[in-house]
């Protein structure tokens, strides 16, 4: 009864739970211009069929300046998720702009959509209204020889003038190189009113010299929303900027630097295996992350040490634009056990804060199997030591051995288990202790059960007083015969009836020996003892020889 | 007057004997290694070994680059002191970065390990023997067991338990020895022509098993079996310093 019960309150629980609706927002874009216009698109999610919502326009009160309107709801059937999408424009003062939560009506169900926040900001680079025009992105500081400068031309358009291209881009600056991805490649900004051409330059010689850049953008006029009134021309534009170049400063310069400029980073080194043989090749690959001159770094050359053997392998080429570097090197482990790959170092002069810094690759723990060549050299650095550590630093995994003074050793180091002496006497002492332990357990059993020895006694005395018997009876002495025979027939008879054999009387005999004849019995113990008495010739009782015989051998078999 | 001599010698011998035992440290120190392999020899040769002058032994050897001498010292350092640390750290150096190869002990091996042999067969036959006469002595006096009987029967039989595994820990640890020549074939076959299955290398070690026409067969560190010729393995048992294999044997 009770687990009807349970199993009732079970179901009327999960009858009475319903999951709350989830419900998320996206505006695009997050941060709007002032009049910039925007999309707003609410999801929700729920356990029940949802369908089409009735009047969500009406719902909606928007904040005073802000336009929006319901757009309509990405419908499917007996889905239980819909996408209300609505349009709007931002308002032209900046804030924050709070949309108050509102009712979406489906047929199921009523779904309270919370507060939405919209943020207006100027910073947006959105216009309304305006020209399209071009800004040259381009640091402001003392350059270095050989890095790697990002610079880049943001073509910003407006909602009258949109930037939908460019070419011809001309970069005249002696003693820079300069680079870009190709003509095609532009990043559209994020209003989608303008564009980004990204270029990269490089310069190749130290001094003072101007950098002058032009190139042409194609922009549309009209409004972008209707197509039927829109017509394109080409915008030039040109910029011209002193630059100032220095060599990289030779203070506090590594001696293992590369010509690396920037800001690097290093990622995890990769391994090809961790576990390899000895000799056995394995790829170490390295990959530099960041800003900077990434592909006019050279790679490093790491020698050898006593335990690996170390050449590199090839390096991965990446697009520029990855901003990534991979070297690769072959690792041939010399020694076989729990080894480490060396730690490798990149030193990179950041060209920020005009001070070299170093990055790291750190060991990698690799365990080698397999056997060691017959020539092993010791190990005397150590690869995982950090940066700084000098690298002259014995480390051979030994302690330093103290011997005490006077102590005396043994002469051969021999287990105990190895001592014959000490199994002998062990075995001895058990072999000892079970003899006893058996002797004791057998002398205890007969004090506790005497009828064993008295009859074994018996039967030796009866064997005796029969031999005698039928010695007398050789000898044809009859008295003799009659009291061997009585003597056996007593001494069988008395650990049967758990008497002494000298008091036993034919009576008691015959309780031993109830089939026997009484009158035989009575004449041998007659002839046994009647004799004092003047008894009758006990020569008849000889003659009843073989049943006497028989009444011994009845009795000597009881016992 | 031969009092006074009498004291004299024993001022000499102590004030030499720290000097004798210092010599060896002094030039393992300055990097004399055969000058310290000399002393300590010399001085266990004098005086018997202890587990630190083994180690102190494996060390020199190591760093003359003699590994399978190194590993017998330290492993016949670890038999007379299993917590040594300089034999300790050798071995772990020398598995480490040293290149050899030790069987991984089981359970048993390291529970053996924290006493020693000996000391775990003493206190076997201890409990052993305290079992046996706790059972038997009151049996044989035919009275019933006291509280006394009780409490060694328990103590006496739970020694014992917990014997077992270290003794037979101490058997495995002892079915073991130390390969002293480089490159030495496992063969498939206990022969001299037998087939090269792999090889060890001086200094690792191997567990033993039985013997068989002059060729003992090992288990390697990593699990695989072969016949290894008897000479080429030391046992770590039973010997002192590591046996000179160079030297001919005498006829």
């Amino acid at each position: 009864m009770r687990a009807a019960f349970a199993i009732l309150a079970c179901f009327i629980a999960a009858s009475l739970v319903r999951a709350e609706n989830h419900i998320t927002w996206e505006i695009t874009p997050p941060v709007c211009g002032p009049g910039q216009p925007f999309r707003l698109q609410v999801r929700i999610e729920s356990d029940d069929i949802l369908g089409g919502a009735n009047q969500v326009g009406r719902e909606i009160k928007p904040p005073r300046g802000m336009v929006l309107r319901y757009s309509g709801q990405v419908f499917r059937a007996n889905a239980t998720e819909a996408t209300l999408n609505f349009s709007g424009v931002a308002p032209e003062e900046e804030g924050n702009y709070v949309l108050p939560a509102f009712n979406a009506r489906f047929p199921s169900q009523v779904v309270l959509v919370p507060a939405i926040t919209l943020i207006v900001s100027n910073k947006t680079g959105y216009r309304k209204e305006g020209r399209a025009r071009a800004e040259l992105v381009l640091p402001e500081r003392t350059f270095y020889v050989g890095e790697k400068i990002a610079g880049g031309v943001v073509m910003r358009g407006s909602e009258q003038e949109t930037v939908t291209g460019s070419f011809g881009l001309e970069c005249e600056a002696e003693g820079f190189t300069f680079q870009t991805e190709g003509s095609s490649f532009t990043q559209p900004l994020q209003d989608g009113l303008g564009l980004m051409k990204p270029f990269d330059l490089t310069p190749i010689r130290a001094g003072q010299s101007e950098f002058s850049l032009s190139g042409i953008m194609l922009v549309n006029t009209g409004d972008r929303i209707s197509s039927l009134n829109i017509s394109g021309r080409d915008r030039p534009f040109n910029f011209r900027r002193k630059l100032t170049v220095e060599h990289v400063p030779e203070t506090g310069r590594p001696a293992d630097w590369g010509g690396s400029i920037g800001k690097l980073e290093v990622t995890p080194p990769d391994l090809s295996n961790r576990f390899p043989e000895v000799g056995e090749p394995i790829k170490l690959k390295l990959t530099l992350v960041g800003e900077g001159n990434l592909e006019r770094i050279i790679a490093p050359e790491i020698p050898g040490t006593d335990t690996w053997d170390i050449a590199l392998a090839s390096e991965l080429r990446q697009r520029r634009s990855e901003g990534r570097r991979t070297f690769i090197y072959t690792l041939v482990p010399r020694l076989p056990g729990d080894l480490k790959t060396p730690a490798i170092r990149f030193p990179t002069f950041n060209p920020d804060s005009k001070k070299f810094e170093t990055v790291e690759f750190v060991s990698v723990a690799v365990k080698v199997s397999g056997n060691a060549p017959a020539k092993v050299e010791l190990v005397t650095i150590d690869p995982s030591a950090k940066v700084g550590t000098p690298a002259a630093k014995m480390i051979t995994g030994l302690l330093t051995p103290t011997v005490a003074a006077g102590v005396k050793g043994v002469a051969k180091i021999e287990p105990l288990a190895a001592s014959q002496p000490f199994w002998l006497s062990n075995t001895g002492a058990l072999v000892a202790l079970l003899l006893a332990t058996a002797v004791i357990s057998i002398v205890g059993y007969f004090a506790a059960h005497p009828e064993f020895l008295i009859r074994r006694r018996a039967r030796g005395n009866l064997r005796r007083a029969r031999a005698a018997a039928q010695d007398a009876y050789r000898r044809q002495d009859y008295a003799a015969y009659a009291r061997a025979m009585t003597q056996g027939l007593r001494t069988g008879a008395a650990p049967l009836l758990k008497a002494e054999p000298l008091a036993l009387t034919q009576s008691d005999i015959l309780r031993a020996l109830p089939t026997a004849s009484p009158t035989l019995i009575e004449a041998i113990f007659l002839a046994a003892d009647g004799e004092k008495y003047g008894a009758k010739d006990p020569r008849q009782t000889i003659a009843e020889d073989a049943q006497l015989q028989a009444m011994l051998n009845t009795l000597e078999a009881q016992l | 007057m031969s009092r006074h001599l009498s004291l004299l010698a024993l001022w000499v011998l102590g004030a030499t004997a720290p000097l004798q035992a210092g010599v060896g440290e002094a030039a393992y120190e300055r990097g004399d290694f055969v000058g310290a392999l000399q002393t300590w020899r010399a001085q266990a040769e004098a005086d018997g070994v202890t587990a630190e002058l083994l180690s102190a032994i494996g060390n020199a050897e190591w760093k003359l680059g003699h590994k399978g001498r190194a590993m017998v010292c330290w492993e016949r350092a670890l038999l007379l002191s299993p917590r040594d640390p300089v034999a300790l750290a050798g071995i772990k150096h020398a598995l480490g970065a040293g290149g050899t190869d030790r069987p991984t002990q089981t359970w048993s091996e390291n529970y053996a390990a924290f006493l020693g042999a000996d000391l775990w067969l003493i206190l076997g036959a201890i409990g052993f023997w305290g079992t046996l006469l706790a059972v038997l002595v009151p049996k044989l006096r035919r009275q019933t067991m006291g509280d006394w009987t009780q409490r060694i029967l328990i103590t006496s039989a739970t020694l014992f338990a917990l014997s077992i595994p270290g003794l037979y820990g101490a058997y495995t640890l002892a079915s073991r020895a130390v390969v002293r020549r480089t490159d030495v074939p496992v063969k498939l076959t206990p022969t001299v022509l037998g087939e090269a299955l792999n090889g060890t290398a001086e200094g690792d070690v191997l567990r033993t098993g039985r013997k068989l026409n002059g060729h003992t067969y090992v288990t390697s560190a990593d699990g695989k079996g072969g016949w290894v010729k008897s000479t080429e393995l030391e046992p770590i048992w039973g010997g002192t310093l590591p046996v000179n294999l160079d030297q001919p044997r005498a006829p």
